[in-house]
């Protein structure tokens, strides 16, 4: 890892450096809330920004540094009754762009990111009228490709998954309980609060969910959910990642719905080399002191290196570079993070 | 009409246009469209997706809060300025 970039509630900024040794720069886009970072196929960078007063924007740039705004960001159409609130991911499938956003919903763009199109299979999908906000508001963030098959994660609505370039759309739920119901309730087919979505990089169709509920995974596709979280303090929390080489998973479990910070402020990463069977805290290096903060959906990354981090709404970001042997807080303190992204 | 308009820096920095524009119209949202023409990325900072100005920004006509109908003389002074709110 040398360079990380950094989204707050009060610009982005970029991390340089390696090991003990990194430098700041930033504010990027002083004063915007910088949401989502993503790559563009011509390998340009892309943030996402928003503000409670301009509305949301998308910034491109060849080198982190000089940016420029695209002019037609995704938008929902006059009439339609929704507002775009924040762009919540970006996701280079190899050939098409894919955001998801807040009023949820997916855009498609094929010509780097200038121009959108909504995707009406899913954002007008037949239980749309039933869909409900999360705490962090109706919101499309999470999107994986592969085997043919695209999964979209909808707080609080579900795992969505289309078999056919994502012109229809079926939801993808059993075996997760909904938010806010029983167990052993009967099983409404949206209404399900996911957290986060990794896929295995030989086999798509495996995939780890960090819900609202809990910490589950399926190996069909999605057909079917089963939850995994022996060993964790909890099972509420944001963060899923699966490193592409070895497998190991990696979350980061807080206390509840309730409160959102770990368990007596013992903030960890648990990691599981079993595919979920089993977790244990990952490594050494944390602190002895209570750490009362929280993690967001979009503020982790790691790489296949064996990098990862993640930035807490207490604006410090835990950093490990060996897959979560070893970690290191680093000194800076930015706003709450609400996006990570390794770049190098 | 030819008017002046002021943009917040906030938007202008960010947006990498100009804070102070000179644009033609007879109505507030006539300026705008002028506004937009130059500035087309600045379409969906200022109005939401009905076409309305931002809940959150006020747009001033020589000093006076206007609307999009809002009519403007020439070399109005029109101002947007954004809800000062926020931690």
């Amino acid at each position: 890892m040398k360079r990380i970039a950094v989204g707050t509630e009060k610009g982005a900024y970029l991390l340089k450096g390696s090991d003990s040794s990194w430098t700041v720069e930033g504010p990027i886009f002083p004063g915007w809330k910088v949401t989502a970072f993503g790559r563009a196929r011509d390998g340009s960078h892309l943030a996402a920004v928003g503000s409670n007063w301009f509305g949301i924007g998308i910034h491109r740039s060849s080198d982190f540094e000089e940016w420029v705004e695209t002019e037609t960001p995704p938008a929902w159409p006059e009439g339609s009754g929704r507002k775009m609130e924040q762009i919540w991911a970006f996701h280079d499938d190899g050939e098409r762009l894919w955001a998801g956003v807040a009023d949820a919903g997916l855009f498609v763009s094929d010509d780097g990111a200038a121009t959108w199109a909504p995707v009406p299979g899913l954002n007008e999908h037949r239980t749309r009228d039933d869909w409900g906000p999360g705490f962090g508001g109706l919101c499309a963030h999470r999107i994986l490709t592969g085997a043919d098959r695209i999964w979209v994660g909808i707080s609080a609505v579900g795992c969505f998954r289309s078999d056919d370039g994502g012109v229809t759309w079926e939801a993808k739920n059993e075996g997760v309980p909904p938010v806010d119901t029983a167990e052993d309730a009967e099983r409404p087919e949206v209404g399900y609060c996911i957290h986060g979505l990794a896929h295995d990089a030989i086999d798509p169709n495996r995939i780890w969910r960090q819900d609202h509920r809990g910490v589950f995974r399926t190996s069909d596709g999605g057909d079917t959910w089963t939850r995994i979280e022996d060993g964790l303090p909890a099972g509420f929390g944001f963060v899923i990642w699966r490193h592409p080489g070895t497998g190991r998973l990696l979350t980061v479990p807080l206390h509840s719905d309730g409160s959102r910070v770990p368990v007596d402020g013992r903030l960890r990463a648990y990691v599981s080399d079993d595919d979920g069977d089993s977790w244990q805290v990952a490594g050494t290096g944390w602190s002895d002191s209570p750490q009362f903060t929280g993690v967001l959906r979009g503020a982790f990354g790691g790489d296949e290196s064996g990098g990862f981090c993640f930035g807490t709404t207490g604006g410090k970001i835990w950093l490990t570079a060996d897959t979560g042997e070893t970690w290191r807080e680093l000194k800076p303190a930015f706003p709450r993070i609400a996006a990570i992204r390794i770049l190098e | 009409m030819t008017v002046r308009v002021r943009l917040p820096r906030v938007l202008t920095d960010t947006a990498a246009v100009a804070p102070r524009h000179e644009v033609a119209g007879d109505t507030l949202g006539e300026v705008l469209d002028s506004l937009f023409a130059d500035a087309p990325g600045l379409r969906h900072h200022l109005l939401d997706e009905e076409g309305r100005i931002r809940p959150h920004l006020l747009v001033f006509v020589d000093s006076v809060r206007a609307d999009i109908d809002t009519p403007v003389r020439q070399d109005a002074e029109i101002q947007v300025l954004q809800a000062v709110s926020g931690g």
